[in-house]
């Protein structure tokens, strides 16, 4: 028997066990989906495994039905005879029922999938072609086929165009429409990002231009102590308040802790501790806010706060504040640590050089070529604190009675924008309550607005000075 | 003003003095707290939601994560959550394609006049917007305007909402990607008589991909997490679905995981503070399961292109 022999054979092998883990990934794929997705919700089960069997044929008929063709299945590997030349159809087909019958159909057909039964066999069958000469399975000895990396003689010749003149060096029509549809498209995408701020701007300036020029609207009801939309008071002095309240706490934690995050980062870490440091507090980022609002009523608050202060209770500025700063710290740390890895070596090795000790190079070199960006990631903090709504929404209780003290209750903006939407159903007619959204919305728009615009600038001129 | 210098006299005067740099130990002290009180921000957000969530987590995990709300503690699950939270990340790639475009149009076919330049500003200050005012977007345009296509306060009006909010992290995340493909790339395929648009589609977005995945990842992990949006849309803390098709359940009443958190959470009893907590591990599993699928991904596409 002349033997071809496959380079690839581990290769094979692997990706013969892996199949029917495949397998039962897509069984439990497809119980997911039903469960989640399609609606009715059914047991995971056999019916599973019928449709995971259903997907496997596909998957078999059309690897093999590949694996005749000059370019390999997705394996790259081709069907050969023994002797190495192309399999016919009829061989193809008869090897591939035997596979697909002892690999799916023992255990699915006959035994209706019996999980470990179905284990016994795959095990069974893996050891068997471990042990056989060439790895070939008992379907491959059964069809006398083998399955081989390639056939020498069935590279495809592709006819290139010749070129004669300088016609021929010309662009084709259909190439050059597909070309100028594209540039079409791109530009269709780029504009949607211009569509969707005008969208926002105009919506949210039209609604709060409504609330300001309601009739039951007056100035004066801007300043009265208390915010009550339901009731008709409507002072933002209260909301500004808990607001700047919430983001000097914020920044109080997220300042200090991610600036000497940064300059750990940035000037004393080794590249190996680095690798592990910077992941690790990026972690914080991925954080949903909500989680972070659970944690600042069932950890900062009754773990933390109530040991150093008395009379404070669950819901208050000062846990909501500390939760918004725990979610600002790596936005703080990765921008200022930008801003320091930015500033050019020759700076550091210069201070060194004057026998400049480490502390000095890095408070009074690095500091002050990075301040620019320092303050820019400042501001992207702040901006980001006084948009944050989830936390103050859980954790700061918010009642809309003026108060300046943070170990009590209080409301932001973003909060009083959260309590209203979550009975818009209720507010949807009421007039101005309703429209006071909006004019919040347009209030935090226009701060968060100004404080990008700032740092944007900030952070273009520092870029241009290195 | 002289400052007292050392003299120098010989080598062994250059040498640093031992145990004399106080400040320097001082400051890596303070930097390590730092460094620490970061590292106990992360710790402490994980130990408190496992803990909170160790009695349900522990009993009855697979069937909180199978049973939809309900008034009783102890039936109460998120199944409905999960799978709203699933369809919006659903309905959210649908449209990263629009954002990578755009990104591809900024980097590669926009020449540098105003008009770019205001789009490039426009695109970053848009992803500074807080995720509420998106919201009041929502409410008004996909909610109340397309109220006929969306069905008013449903996960579809949500996924388009969170769609528009993800966008500029697609678009400015993609362009950075793009940006960073050398341009001899380009300058090969150009040579060798591609159009422009042939040269996009096989040198500049295969090598550009990785970076395109990790933004497009970082985007659904966001919309995944985003609560206040959805809030203001109107999401529905507790609903039965009856005998709707999956067609009207598209346009009917919704809810989501960070939805669920936040009602759990706000509940005065404490017995839900431990469904807030599960529903809390539930969602982080969600968001990193996701972030694993992209590293992996990642590193196959960048084997793949041999770099």
């Amino acid at each position: 028997m002349g033997v071809v022999t496959t380079p690839a054979l581990s290769r094979r092998a692997t990706a013969a066990a892996l199949e029917p883990l495949v397998f039962i990934l897509i069984a439990i794929g497809i119980g997911l989906l039903e469960y989640f997705v399609a609606g009715p919700f059914t047991d995971f089960g056999p019916s599973n495994f019928w449709l995971a069997f259903v997907v496997m044929a596909a998957w078999n008929g059309w690897e093999y039905a590949a694996a005749t063709t000059a370019t390999g299945s997705f394996t790259g590997q081709h069907i050969a005879l023994a002797d190495g030349s192309p399999a016919p159809v009829l061989t193809i087909v008869v090897r591939q029922l035997a596979r697909f019958g002892v690999l799916y159909g023992l255990p699915v057909l006959v035994l209706d999938f019996n999980a470990v039964i179905a284990a016994a066999i795959w095990a069974a069958v893996g050891l068997l072609i471990w042990r056989t000469p060439d790895r070939r399975a008992p379907w491959d000895l059964l069809a006398d086929t083998l399955v081989v990396d390639g056939f020498g003689d069935a590279i495809e010749v592709v006819e290139l165009p010749t070129i004669e003149s300088a016609a021929d060096l010309r662009l084709d029509e259909t190439r050059a429409r597909g070309n100028r549809r594209a540039a079409r498209a791109m530009f269709a995408a780029g504009l949607a990002s211009v569509v969707v701020s005008a969208l926002i701007i105009w919506n949210i300036f039209t609604q709060a231009a409504k609330f300001v020029s309601d009739s039951e609207f007056e100035w004066g009801i801007l300043t009265e102590r208390g915010w009550f939309p339901r009731g008709g008071e409507f002072d933002l002095s209260t909301l500004f308040v808990g607001t700047l309240w919430v983001t000097g706490i914020a920044m109080l934690v997220a300042g200090p802790v991610g600036l000497g995050v940064a300059f750990y980062l940035s000037e004393y870490a080794s590249p190996r501790v680095r690798r592990v440091v910077k992941p690790l507090i990026e972690t914080l980022a991925s954080i949903p806010s909500v989680v972070i609002g659970l944690f600042a009523i069932s950890f900062i608050a009754p773990t933390v706060l109530s040991r150093i202060f008395d009379d404070i209770g669950i819901f208050s500025i000062l846990a909501a504040g500390i939760g918004v700063g725990v979610l600002t710290v790596p936005i703080v740390a990765s921008i200022s640590e930008d801003a320091m890895r930015a500033v050019p070596m020759e700076l550091r090795e210069a201070s060194y050089g004057l026998g400049g000790r480490k502390v000095t190079t890095a408070l009074r070199v690095v500091f002050p070529a990075a301040l620019s960006g320092i303050s820019a990631a400042a501001i992207v903090g702040v901006s980001r604190a006084v948009g944050e709504t989830m936390v103050v929404f859980i954790a700061a209780g918010g009642n809309g009675i003026f108060n300046t003290d943070p170990v009590q209750p209080g409301q932001t903006i973003t909060a009083a924008m959260a309590s209203l939407g979550a009975g818009t159903d209720q507010v949807a007619g009421s007039g101005l309550a309703f429209q006071s959204l909006y004019f919040l919305g347009a209030v935090l728009f226009v701060m968060t607005m100004v404080l990008n615009v700032i740092s944007d600038a900030i952070v273009r001129r520092f870029r241009q000075v290195y | 003003m002289a400052a007292a210098r050392s003299s120098v006299v010989d080598l062994a005067d250059l040498r640093a003095r031992k145990g004399a740099d106080i400040t320097g130990q001082i400051f890596l002290g303070l930097l390590l707290i730092s460094v620490a009180l970061a590292f106990a921000m992360v710790g402490a957000v994980f130990w408190d939601v496992l803990v909170e969530a160790w009695d349900i987590i522990s009993t009855r995990l697979w069937d909180f994560v199978r049973s939809p709300s309900s008034s009783d503690p102890a039936k109460a699950g998120v199944a409905q959550g999960i799978r709203g939270s699933l369809l919006i990340a659903g309905i959210v790639m649908l449209t990263f394609p629009i954002g990578i475009a755009g990104a591809i149009y900024l980097e590669e076919y926009a020449d540098d006049t105003w008009a770019t330049r205001l789009i490039q500003v426009t695109v970053r200050n848009l992803a500074g917007v807080p995720s509420i005012v998106y919201g009041l977007l929502g409410l008004a345009v996909f909610v109340q305007g397309l109220r006929g296509l969306t069905g008013g306060s449903s996960v579809v009006a949500a996924g388009i909402t969170l769609a528009v909010l993800v966008l500029p992290v697609v678009v400015i995340t993609s362009a950075e990607a793009v940006r960073a493909v050398p341009g001899s790339m380009r300058e090969g395929a150009y040579g060798l008589g591609a159009t422009q648009w042939e040269v996009i589609r096989s040198q500049v977005i295969p090598a550009a991909m990785p970076g395109i995945l990790t933004g497009t990842v970082l985007a659904i992990a966001r919309a995944l997490g985003e609560a206040a949006p959805l809030l203001v849309i109107g999401a529905a803390g507790f609903y039965t679905t009856g005998n709707n098709d999956f067609l009207e359940q598209l346009q009917g009443a919704f809810t989501a995981l960070p939805m669920n958190i936040a009602n759990f959470s706000r509940l005065p009893a404490q017995t839900w503070r431990g469904h807030a907590a599960a529903a809390s591990v539930v969602l982080l599993a969600m968001v990193f399961m996701i972030n694993l699928v992209a590293i992996i991904a990642r590193a196959r596409i960048t084997k793949k292109l041999g770099r």
